[in-house]
């Protein structure tokens, strides 16, 4: 089902990453735009661009005291992070690395971001950059449980861990039809690991822009950057997981895989920009409480079901 | 190839260990050895298992963030801004230390390791799991169930307020008296 | 033409700017966040992130140590902005886009800023000082004397917590200078861990010579001294002041495309719009926001203030009348806003003792805003610091109110 690795594919990977980031970033213009009502143009999309240039000709910021190694390790960890976890996600039907764990590879370079956003936290020795280091490991023990369980449903079905097992799986009906709240849970994990809106109480406007308080240049630039790259490998590892991978009539299995990507983070940035943000006290009960407990009857729905023999 | 690649995770390892008690920054000691402890994880996965490899990595990533909050938030002077030690006790630690270390390298010399007989399986994930759940299926499920028991009741003994502070002396207020709401409007 | 210069053509392209409001100029910052608006110019929230300092109305003694402080923390490339009048905020931004583009005067912005901001001013100045960002450099009145302070930052020192704890003690002032924040406005809290075990209130004093009459209040003010005002201008002053705060608590709990669709609604009634063109679009934010399960869910419980607190407090507005949490408060801005819209064709004239401005009657002084601000140091103490910009947006006191000369009302 899924070609080994071509060479190239090792540099196509990022590329296509950044291209799919760019997509939603633009999205995301237009959506404000509408809400600013503000005329909607060609530019529109590509205005957020001008944030590189002007983030990379911005000075880097010197505080008293800082710990400059763990700043800098922590701020780089993020989109490295982020590009890592496309290593095991299928495109049509090739991919980077087609690990026998692809899964639990997915899901450890989505944890990493937990020590590189502390790091970035910590590093520069202020209050509320600290608080939002503090924010966002609270907010990883409230969604990453249910977000385990939420990857393992379909593993569990596929009764594989390596990613292309799990597309290939789907052939009569895509996962995200009998395991809805899995796929809900997902996608609600994916927004928590990329701290992108309702998930944004790591960077609240409550704690002076948290853990981007007190980043400017480059160190910002990597951070806003790794948010998006996050949300885009979230979305791309969402379609092998529940969508069926690159699997459709007519067209190629890549455009597929492009055009259920680009569904999946229309609707995260739609829903990004509908509600406000969650504060991780009350997140982490309704996390522990609720959907722990759902997700786990989530996952004895697929056992019951490969244990009767359905396959 | 398979040596290189040995010799790159296990020199910071080392590396990574030894910094931990170099380091007067709780934070950077931390994450030394998280640094250390994923190079591990790594030569896992050089043994050909993958999954606890990833797996060593996935926890240990999340354990020492978990331990840095504890370390800073009751340590004095966490940063390091000041100069100290991390080393207690440091030739009894010094001797132990030693000895530990003596004893597995010469085990591994010393060991008469089994000839592999047969090829290693294409996917190692389903042998780890039968060895480990197969015939012990319910050891793994008590030993589950007690470090949970033994988590949640710590916890309870820790905490000053019971249900009482909570609910008044008839269990009979609702909503709970707390000193931050939760979510779920317990 | 070299590369930094086309980096900085993108720069002034779509600079973020840090709009500083000085107390008593609500019309200037209404006209900036119009004009950032409608040019897609994005609102820094701190000054790392910030290009264009827009500092609105006139020089205000007290905040000029604050202000300077923002100054030094802004990376280059860098620019201050000054706009007296809502008229000069477009000429403004505009003189700010084109010295962000100027490489010769950024590169000596660049070698005059690399000193650290913190350590020319002692690295622990008084809390007055304290720029948004809340460093942890400003810790002050805490242990630690004699012993050597590693980068001039003192220990913390210890204290008993809630849980019956020996915790560090941290103390972060908030303000005077915060985006969405009323500004002047400075509590100095000692945290332990999350929570806020102790707040002090310091507000600015009122100004000599006073300054112009609070933009909120303006019509009652007028009627007050005798001139001739329709009910409907009042109604439609005090809709938008609603609106306004509605504005800045969707900003500061996180929900940015509400917040932008509150001043969108707030700037189409100051402009004039009439009632058929501005409810529709009004009463969907008002049904979206009001019904949120999501936003009750998040704040309930948080700052709850009874109505004989608040007016013992003296406080007299719609935060008296709603008797209860932060939702209640929101949600009765809502209620009273749509309420308001109903009446902007009433010719009837003013009557200031009948009707009352957003933020409660006039009534001599104090201030209703004063009111507010008094009421937060009990409502914040136990507190956990994620709460208390929630519960100081969901009172949102009117800078204008302090530093303006008290109105005497029609009743005295």
């Amino acid at each position: 089902m899924v070609d080994a690795a071509p060479w190239w594919a090792v540099v196509t990977a990022p590329v296509l990453l950044a291209a799919f980031a760019l997509c939603a970033i633009g999205y995301d213009a237009v959506l404000a735009a509408r809400e600013a009502a503000r005329p909607i143009r060609m530019t529109t999309p590509a205005r957020p661009l001008l944030e590189v240039p002007r983030l990379l000709v911005s000075q880097p910021r010197r505080l008293p005291a800082p710990d400059a190694l763990l700043w800098r390790t922590g701020v780089i960890t993020v989109p490295v992070a982020a590009v890592l976890s496309t290593a095991v996600i299928p495109f049509g039907h090739v991919v980077v690395a087609d690990l026998p764990v692809g899964v639990v590879w997915f899901n450890a370079m989505e944890v990493l971001t937990w020590a590189g956003l502390w790091m970035a936290g910590w590093g520069p020795n202020a209050v509320f950059s600290l608080v939002g280091g503090y924010r966002y490991v609270a907010q990883g023990l409230a969604y990453e449980l249910p977000l385990m369980f939420a990857l393992m449903t379909p593993a569990i079905r596929a009764q594989s861990l390596r990613v292309g097992d799990i597309a290939a799986a789907q052939s009569q009906v895509w996962f995200a039809v009998w395991m809805p709240v899995a796929f809900v849970v997902y996608l609600a994990g994916v927004l928590a690991f990329s701290f992108l809106g309702p998930f944004s109480y790591p960077v609240g406007q409550d704690i002076a822009g948290g853990l981007l308080g007190e980043a400017s240049g480059v160190d910002r630039l990597l951070l806003s950057a790794g948010r998006w790259l996050l949300l885009a490998a979230g979305s791309a590892m969402a379609v092998p997981l529940f969508l069926g991978g690159g699997a459709g009539p007519v067209l190629p299995a890549w455009t597929w895989s492009a055009i259920k990507t680009l569904a999946v983070l229309a609707l995260l940035v739609w829903v990004r920009r509908r509600l406000p943000v969650i504060r991780a006290d009350r997140y982490v009960e309704l996390a522990w409480v609720v959907l722990i407990p759902l997700t786990v009857l989530q996952a004895l729905v697929p056992a019951l079901v490969v244990l009767g023999g359905g396959r | 190839m398979e040596m290189a690649v040995f010799w790159v995770l296990a020199v910071p390892a080392l590396a990574g260990g030894v910094l931990v008690f170099r380091c007067g920054s709780m934070a950077r000691a931390t994450f030394a050895l998280l640094s250390s402890l994923i190079c591990v994880g790594g030569e896992v996965v050089l043994l050909g298992l993958p999954y606890l490899g990833v797996v060593i990595i996935l926890m240990m990533v999340m354990e020492m963030v978990v331990m840095a909050v504890f370390m800073i938030a009751y340590m004095m002077n966490p940063a390091g801004l000041t100069p100290m030690s991390m080393v207690h006790n440091k030739r009894g630690s010094a001797v132990i230390s030693v000895a530990v270390f003596v004893a597995l390298a010469a085990g591994i010399f010393l060991v008469p390791w089994p000839r592999r007989a047969g090829s290693p399986p294409p996917d190692t994930t389903f042998q780890v799991g039968v060895s480990l759940m197969g015939g012990q299926m319910l050891t793994m499920i008590t030993l589950g169930f007690v470090l949970l028991a033994t988590m949640v009741g710590a916890t309870v003994l820790a905490t000053r307020r019971g249900r009482y502070d909570r609910f008044g002396d008839d269990l009979d207020r609702r909503p709970a008296h707390d000193p931050a709401g939760g979510g779920v409007g317990r | 033409m070299d590369l930094t210069a086309v980096l900085l053509k993108a720069v002034a392209a779509r600079p973020r700017v840090l709009v500083t409001t000085l107390p008593g100029a609500t019309p200037v910052r209404l006209a900036a966040e119009r004009h950032l608006r409608s040019r897609d110019l994005p609102r820094a929230v701190t000054p790392a992130d910030a290009d264009v300092l827009l500092v609105a109305g006139t020089h205000d003694p007290g905040l000029e140590a604050a202000l300077e402080r923002l100054w030094q923390d802004m990376p280059a490339p860098r620019f201050r902005a000054h706009a007296a009048s809502a008229g000069d905020v477009a000429a403004a931004i505009e003189t700010a886009c084109s010295h962000l583009a100027d490489p010769s005067e950024q590169r000596a912005h660049e070698r005059g800023g690399r000193s650290l901001p913190g350590e020319d001013q002692g690295g622990h100045d008084a809390p007055d000082h304290a720029s948004p960002e809340g460093r942890a450099g400003d810790h002050s009145g805490q242990g630690g004397g004699g012993m050597a302070m590693p980068a001039g930052l003192p220990m913390a020192a210890q204290g008993p917590d809630r849980d019956g704890l020996m915790l560090d003690q941290l103390h972060v002032a908030l303000g005077p200078l915060l985006a969405d924040w009323p500004e002047g406005l400075i509590l100095r809290l000692t945290l332990q861990g999350d929570v806020i075990q102790r707040a002090e209130l310091s507000l600015p004093a009122p100004r000599r010579p006073p300054s112009a009459v609070p933009f909120w209040t303006e019509p009652w003010a007028r009627a007050a001294a005798g001139e001739q005002v329709h009910a409907a201008e009042a109604a439609r002053r005090r809709a938008a002041g609603h609106l306004d705060s509605m504005g800045r608590f969707l900003a500061v709990a996180g929900w940015q495309a509400a917040a932008t669709t509150a001043r969108r609604l707030r700037d189409e009634l100051l402009g004039g719009a009439g009632a058929a063109s501005v409810r529709p679009a009004a009463e969907r934010f008002a049904r979206q926001v009001g019904r949120s399960r999501t936003l009750s869910w998040l704040t309930r419980g948080l700052g709850r203030l009874s109505s004989a607190d608040a007016v013992a407090a003296g406080i007299r507005g719609p935060a008296a009348r709603a008797d209860g949490d932060v939702p209640a408060r929101y949600r009765l801005w809502l209620t009273a806003a749509l309420e308001d819209l109903d009446r902007l064709e009433d010719r009837r004239l003013l009557d200031p003792a009948r009707e009352e401005p957003p933020r409660g009657r006039l009534g001599g002084p104090p201030s209703p805003s004063t009111g507010l601000a008094g009421a937060l140091p009990r409502l914040l103490e136990g507190a956990e610091l994620g709460a208390a910009r929630l519960i100081v947006a969901s009172l949102d006191p009117d800078p204008d109110e302090w530093v303006a000369q008290p109105v005497e009302s029609a009743h005295g």
